[in-house]
């Protein structure tokens, strides 16, 4: 447990001391702040030319997916290949740590990254949502103070862990914090009669829900794709390129849309592995839809498994 | 602490280790000599756990290092050949992530860091950034890595390698006061340094060990030549 905490730690903030991070995030900062302009642009036009869907624009556009492409291989390809390529990989190995927990904390890792890169999207949500707050401070109740001080406890829990709290006591507080706000969330939602925060979105929320479900599973499928290859080859370069290549198959179907039969077999394989097209006619829409679920969960863990099984071959070799 | 048993490992068709066996008794430092390619880092690496051998057995204080990989390599403290570190890490933030790795606790973290790091004269670069230190220093930092889980068995591959003379003196005592405490295995070209520090050698060559004992008895073996002439004539080179 210490060992893969330790690991997860060093990965994650691995990130921030190289460019490739912070490159990243800012080309994705750029084409999301795009879209969600144009997406302004779209909500306060009427008729054909108003969009309907609060995500429609943003994760359905071409732009988004040409960057979003490139994300995860960037993200990843340094993971293995780097190691590989200084020989720390000889160092890590030889650790008192299985296989599988490298393999398990690097993912983990750059999957934080990752949702990290989604949080300034949250900032968007206001406007897309078109929320307003009511505030009533005389509605503390007993439950009112559970949910506050859960927070609370996330929040000293999360800063502990970051400059260098014991580790369980930290995350034990994190969860602790997160059980004690959810409950009392829930009591104040359904048992107080006045709350002290209202929220009400003036669009329908669900859409935005269903297509945060969607990019945050999508993304560990593209994740651990990356992973999988970085742990095959030795050069960072390589292993983004093949990454991009491969990740390319799931998302070009999207746009290629040859002349197929819609009800046939063809076109309904390539409907099965093309994201983008998930995105505009499910997700964006509110659609959970069981069969891409299936698919970007079951693909994350052979991703998975399979660098397990890499990184155990190179032993044999 | 350190048993080898017909240890063979064949990469494709090339046998880098033929049927090596050998024993490291507790509290010995042993040279680990041979020419280039004799197969010295291989057989270290697999006692190390990082490639498994294609047949023959190794353990560890007991444990098998193929059957029992972690309980194996929780006793290693091993420095791999040109001593390879994370350059955007400072050092302290790298033994630091090293120590939690190897499941120290926190208290025992700090005391085992302040430890090494007096141990290894790392005090005046604690909160330098690895990439920007000395070959020298770069060392003592995998050598303080290695130190970090007081581990029973030391696996040095050539801790002396690219050092300067001063550097190599300080290395040398430092590594005759470890074997107070450690069972030590350590490869080197340096035969000079050898003799200064080991209790016995092993000399491997071709993948063979050509012959192993005490530093006494290795010079009575061959009538008192020094250990350069035996290297030399174990390893067929011209003089």
């Amino acid at each position: 447990m210490r060992e893969t905490f330790s690991l997860i730690r060093r990965e994650f903030t691995a990130y921030f001391l190289s460019p490739i991070a912070y490159v990243v995030l800012l080309f994705f900062l750029a084409i999301t702040g795009y879209l969600f302009f144009l997406t302004v642009n779209g909500l306060t036009q009427s008729g054909p030319r108003g969009i309907e869907f609060p995500f429609e624009i943003l994760l359905g556009s071409p732009y988004f997916w040409v960057v979003f492409v490139c994300v995860a291989p960037a993200l990843t390809m340094r993971l293995f290949a780097e190691e590989r390529a200084t020989g720390t990989l000889e160092v890590l190995m030889t650790s008192p740590i299985r296989d599988w927990q490298v393999v398990l904390a690097k993912f983990i890792a750059c999957f934080f990254f990752y949702l990290l890169l989604w949080l300034p999207t949250l900032a968007y949500l206001p406007v897309l949502l078109d929320l307003h707050v009511t505030w009533d401070l005389s509605a503390w109740s007993a439950s009112a103070i559970v949910c506050v001080a859960g927070l609370a406890a996330i929040v000293v829990g999360l800063f502990g862990l970051i400059f260098g709290m014991n580790g369980m006591l930290g995350f034990f507080l994190m969860l602790a914090g997160a059980v004690a706000a959810g409950l009392g969330g829930w009591a104040q939602h359904t048992r107080d009669g006045a709350h002290l925060i209202q929220v009400n979105a003036g669009i329908y929320a669900w859409p935005v829900v269903t297509s945060y479900i969607g990019v945050i599973l999508a993304g560990a499928m593209f994740l651990s794709l990356g992973l999988f290859v970085s742990s095959l080859v030795r050069s960072q370069l390589v292993a983004f390129l093949i990454a991009l290549l491969v990740s390319l198959l799931f998302v070009v179907a999207g746009f290629w849309q040859p002349d197929l039969d819609t009800g046939g077999l063809p076109y309904r394989i390539l409907y099965f592995v093309s994201v983008p097209l998930h995105f505009s006619h499910d997700f964006t829409r509110g659609v959970l839809d069981s069969r891409h679920i299936v698919l970007y969960v079951s693909a994350t863990f052979l991703f998975l498994f399979l660098t397990v099984r890499s990184l155990e071959s190179r032993r044999w070799k | 602490m350190i048993h080898v048993e017909r240890l063979t490992k064949y990469f494709g068709d090339y046998p880098a280790v033929r049927d090596v066996s050998f024993d490291v008794a507790r509290g010995r430092i042993v040279g680990f000599l041979g020419p280039n390619g004799a197969g010295k880092s291989t057989t270290m690496r697999i006692l190390a756990g990082y490639i498994t051998a294609t047949s023959g057995r190794a353990t560890i204080d007991g444990k098998d290092v193929f059957w029992e990989p972690i309980e194996a390599r929780r006793r290693i403290g091993y420095l791999p050949e040109n001593c390879p570190l994370y350059p955007e890490m400072r050092v302290e933030e790298y033994l630091r992530f090293r120590a939690g790795l190897k499941g120290l606790s926190r208290a025992e973290q700090r005391k085992r860091i302040d430890y090494v790091v007096s141990r290894c004269w790392l005090g005046d670069v604690r909160r330098q950034l690895v990439g920007t230190l000395s070959k020298g220093y770069r060392q003592r930092v995998g050598l303080a890595d290695a130190l970090l889980a007081n581990p029973p068995v030391l696996i040095l591959d050539e801790p002396t390698a690219g050092l300067d003379p001063a550097q190599i003196r300080e290395t040398r005592k430092l590594i005759k006061e470890l074997g107070d405490t450690h069972t030590m295995l350590l490869s080197t070209h340096i035969l000079h340094e050898v003799e200064m520090t080991c209790d016995s050698v092993i000399l491997i060559h071709q993948g063979r060990v050509a012959t192993q004992g005490s530093l006494d008895d290795v010079r009575k073996e061959n009538e008192g030549k020094s250990l350069e002439d035996v290297f030399v004539s174990v390893t067929g080179a011209v003089d």
